[in-house]
């Protein structure tokens, strides 16, 4: 029985991971066959072998750590800030009805204009720097941070914040007892689609600041023609990002729904 | 009206309440020249027509709404903000999902500041109470409507404030559930002696409960009638309400007051149907 049990249960897990590796299977498949068939040359397009032998270069000779890490430094900072500054002025924002209403058209203006489009200006105000960059992503996170603490906070049922203002409760207490845990799901939503919107800035940012990062890997990998250089990393900037998304900030969603139930009733 | 005359030693004084709200249309007035005592230990309920104002009412008591005319005084003192000596139960969605049944019961306390020992000591004897026991370390999503409640009612409790605010809380629970809690209720008061201001729509559950229960009349709301019900003393049962006719002509009486207020479609006086339609 246990062994005939075991396999059903395994089947689905390796089925899953196969579904969602199959895609890139194929892209490559089709990348080989396009570079092999078409005898295209290694100034256009490199095969995906000689892409796997740049990467092993750069991850050998320690080049591909530094310019990661300084993306990841970059995105986790900016994130960070974001949260500390976004979620305090989505909850101020919230809780005032009247400053709701006037700013939601404000921030889905913002919202249309993308980081990148910021970046000319950015760059005459704080030069090519570390700061040009930082400014990029953070308003790029940040706007989506806003939006969705306003909208946790606005969610959030009157009667929890009526019930325990009866209870006595202070305007902070109110802040950590309902409108923090309430909101929170909700700024786990925000925070998730800010780091999608403000890694696609960073790279931009870093490709124009040349300070470092992937963006600066890729450019400047085409000022010297190196396209397995650019092709590794473009492909090692989807995989960081769905390390960063799967690891990181998807567990902490799962983490407040499964916690907060059926909170949605 | 027959509302007495308000005594230096009543715990809620309710005078001249008059409330209009913004809407779109313009100001709609919810109720009109209103006055209202309640006694210290007293149980006061309250019926009306959907839309009258008992909502309106019981939020400017609890200080969550400030009146357009008139003013409202606890022990003597101006209501002008929610406090801790007014403890409100709301009829659904008012206790925390991300919290514990145990954590929730404890809030008011956590508040406060007691200390932890205490304050678990307090929340057991509640939950023992309320029937809890068991159910300590779950969350509200795990609990049934009717648990729930029982959990927001221990909650209030918890905090021990003299004045108790209610407003349907048991609306949204099954039927044979509300006779359970409202026995519960009623065994819960009797025991603390606390002054409850209680709104429903069930005229049965207004008298088996009360001290005293006041009909409202259709917006703009007053109060139209107030009618006493003698010998609460320990709490009621629904068996023995059932078959005490005393208790089943003032339920009468009362329906028929509140009927008279819809618009009722069947005529008013002979005939009304018993009060039992409503359970």
């Amino acid at each position: 029985m246990s062994v005939a049990a075991a396999p059903s249960t395994a089947l689905p897990g390796g089925l899953r991971g196969f579904k969602i590796l199959l895609p890139f299977a194929v892209l490559i498949a089709i990348w080989w066959a396009v570079k092999a068939g078409g005898g295209i040359e290694d100034g256009l397009l490199v095969s995906p072998l000689q892409a796997w032998d740049a990467f092993v270069h750069l991850a050998t000779h320690g080049v591909l750590a530094e310019y990661a890490s300084s993306s990841l430094r970059m995105i986790g900072i900016a994130a960070l800030l974001s949260m500390l500054i976004g979620v305090p002025i989505g909850f101020a924002v919230g809780t005032n009805r009247y400053a709701a209403h006037s700013l939601e058209g404000f921030l889905r203006f913002l919202q249309s204009i993308s980081g990148i489009a910021w970046l000319p200006l950015a760059i005459i105000w704080f030069g090519f720097s570390h700061t040009t960059t930082l400014v990029i992503v953070i308003y790029s996170l940040i706007v989506p941070i806003i939006f969705n603490a306003m909208i946790g906070v606005r969610a959030i049922p009157e009667n929890y914040v009526m019930a325990l203002r009866s209870l006595g409760a202070s305007r902070f207490r109110l802040v950590t007892d309902v409108y923090l845990p309430g909101a929170l799901p909700s700024i786990v939503v925000g925070l998730r689609l800010g780091m999608g919107y403000g890694w696609r800035a960073l790279i931009a940012a870093e490709m124009l600041v040349r300070k470092g990062g992937l963006g600066d890997l890729i450019f400047g990998a085409r000022t010297f023609g190196q396209i397995d250089r650019i092709m590794v990393g473009m492909i090692i900037i989807g995989c960081l990002y769905i390390i960063v998304d799967r690891l990181i900030v998807q567990p902490i969603e799962n983490l407040t729904v499964a916690r907060w139930g059926l909170l949605r009733l | 009206m027959q509302a007495a005359a308000p005594s230096p030693e009543d715990k809620i004084v309710v005078t001249g309440f008059r409330h209009f709200f913004d809407t779109a249309d313009g100001p709609v007035q919810a109720t009109d020249f209103l006055d209202l005592c309640i006694r210290p230990g007293e149980f006061v309920t309250l019926v009306g027509p959907s839309g009258c104002g008992k909502t309106t009412l019981l939020k400017a008591i609890a200080g969550f709404i400030r009146p357009t005319e008139g003013t409202i005084h606890c022990d003597g003192k101006r209501v002008a903000e929610p406090g801790r000596d007014r403890g409100v139960v709301f009829q659904e969605l008012a206790i925390l999902p991300w919290r514990t049944v145990r954590r929730n019961i404890g809030h008011g306390l956590e508040i406060m500041g007691v200390p932890r020992a205490e304050r678990d000591q307090k929340v057991s004897r509640l939950i023992e109470l309320t029937g809890l026991a068991g159910f300590e370390d779950r969350y509200p999503h795990e609990l049934s409507g009717g648990m729930k409640q029982r959990v927001a009612v221990a909650r209030t409790w918890a905090a021990d404030p003299d004045v108790i605010l209610m407003d349907e809380p048991f609306a949204a629970v099954d039927a044979m559930t509300r006779l359970t809690l409202q026995e519960e209720l009623a065994r819960l008061c009797a025991a603390t002696r606390k002054t409850v201001f209680f709104i429903t729509h069930s005229v049965d559950e207004a008298v088996f409960l009360a001290d005293r229960v006041l009909v409202m009349t259709r917006r703009p709301g007053r109060i139209k009638a107030v009618i006493d019900v003698p010998g609460r003393g320990s709490g009621r049962d629904w068996e023995s309400f059932k078959l005490d006719a005393g208790m089943q002509l003032i339920a009468e009486r009362v329906l028929r007051l509140v009927r008279d207020e819809r618009g009722a479609t069947t005529p008013s006086g002979a005939g009304a149907p018993p009060a039992a339609a409503r359970a």
